[in-house]
């Protein structure tokens, strides 16, 4: 694989990005959970005001038999603030399609991510991984990456939409 | 006590910039706070802000009577040895705060799910906690994420936290760290640099 390019995700981009997205989730044994469309993609980061920025990776299509994709590999991420530290960039998800794992794509996202962290003024790159997933901790450990989780015992917690709609109209003060 | 939750202004920010202190302090980490107000102005209150943060204040009777954040130096150090790491804060003003508390969230994205709020920091000075204002604070993060079409609040909480482990709980939070494994990674510092010198050149 000498030859793919990165760069940042257009609208056009969107029916891959889903795709993408639920192989990710089929990879985490969490394929029905994607209730998100392509509608929703093009307006949440191509609208008004996004809510994600988004790179691809792809392949030449000249090297690629009818049907194959182009576009083989997605990072997905936003910028957060830690009123310690101030702005983060945090990787909300990053997948390369399995036949092209192994050269070098996942690196360079990882690095290009890091890139655009450090020159858009954020001190850190905040990202979550689940504890089965010893294929990516590892891939994120071996580049210098800190568990928090287990070295200052952050826990992540959700509150589901039901719940939210049962406390945003509970007694006023 | 009657209080009163708003929207945080730009003059808000010396006030939160106190308190992100003091919640530092109470996590036992307040040699890691690097932000002055002033950053908080410039990121919260720009043509495209990095966070959106409510206050919660009390009414002139009930504001705090004396300097009683542990942070108020008064020409006087009041945290012993740690101190010297302190941001020395010469904010408060001689007739006490009336601002007591606040929320800091952004939003964020699930590729799943779609639009997601994050919930950054709650904190309620001591001395006005149990009065319902902790409550207040995170009722209004919900109904602005509900607003916005946000399916789901997230935040997250140190495990030896108890006190505020069982106050989210018993409003229907869930830990998803133990129940489906998630963990918080990050590259910080020198990691990410090293990262970033090695990315392909634009």
């Amino acid at each position: 694989m000498d030859r793919f390019k990165l760069r940042k995700a257009e609208p056009k981009d969107v029916p891959d990005i889903l795709r993408l997205i639920k192989e990710l989730a089929k990879y985490e044994d969490m394929e029905d959970q994607v209730i998100l469309t392509e509608k929703d993609l093009l307006e949440d980061g191509f609208g008004d005001h996004p809510f994600y920025h988004c790179i691809v990776a792809e392949v030449p299509s000249e090297k690629q038999s009818n049907n194959s994709p182009v576009v083989i590999g997605f990072a997905m991420y936003y910028f957060t603030y830690d009123p310690w530290i101030g702005k983060l960039l945090y990787l909300e998800d990053f997948f390369v399609m399995e036949e092209y794992r192994g050269f070098g794509i996942g690196s360079e996202i990882l690095k290009l991510l890091s890139h655009t962290a450090v020159k858009t003024r954020c001190s850190s790159m905040h990202f979550i991984v689940a504890e089965g997933n010893q294929a990516s901790i590892e891939f994120y450990k071996r580049r210098g990456a800190a568990d928090l989780s287990l070295e200052e015992g952050w826990r992540l917690f959700k509150i589901d939409k039901s719940s939210l709609l049962k406390m945003s109209s509970g007694p006023k003060e | 006590m009657h209080f009163k939750v708003r929207a945080a202004a730009k003059e808000d920010c010396k006030e939160i910039s106190r308190m992100i202190m003091e919640l530092a302090v109470y996590e036992n980490m307040p040699d890691q706070v690097k932000t002055s107000h002033e950053d908080l102005e410039r990121d919260g209150f720009s043509p495209n802000p990095f966070y959106e943060c409510l206050v919660a204040e009390v009414p002139d009777e009930h504001k705090t009577k004396d300097a009683s954040s542990s942070l108020c130096v008064g020409g006087q150090d009041t945290l012993g040895s740690s101190t010297r790491q302190v941001k020395r804060l010469k904010c408060c003003p001689n007739d006490g705060y009336t601002v007591v508390g606040y929320a800091l969230y952004f939003y964020t994205y699930s590729t799943w799910k779609g639009r997601s709020v994050y919930m950054e920091d709650l904190y309620v000075m001591p001395d006005f906690r149990g009065k319902g204002i902790g409550t207040g604070l995170m009722a209004k993060v919900a109904q602005v994420g509900v607003e916005k079409q946000c399916v789901r609040l997230q935040f997250s909480v140190l495990e030896w936290n108890k006190p505020s482990l069982d106050f989210y709980i018993a409003k229907g939070a869930e830990d998803l760290t133990a129940k489906e494994g998630w963990h918080f990674l990050r590259f910080h510092g020198q990691s990410l640099d090293t990262l970033a010198k090695e990315a392909p050149k634009d």
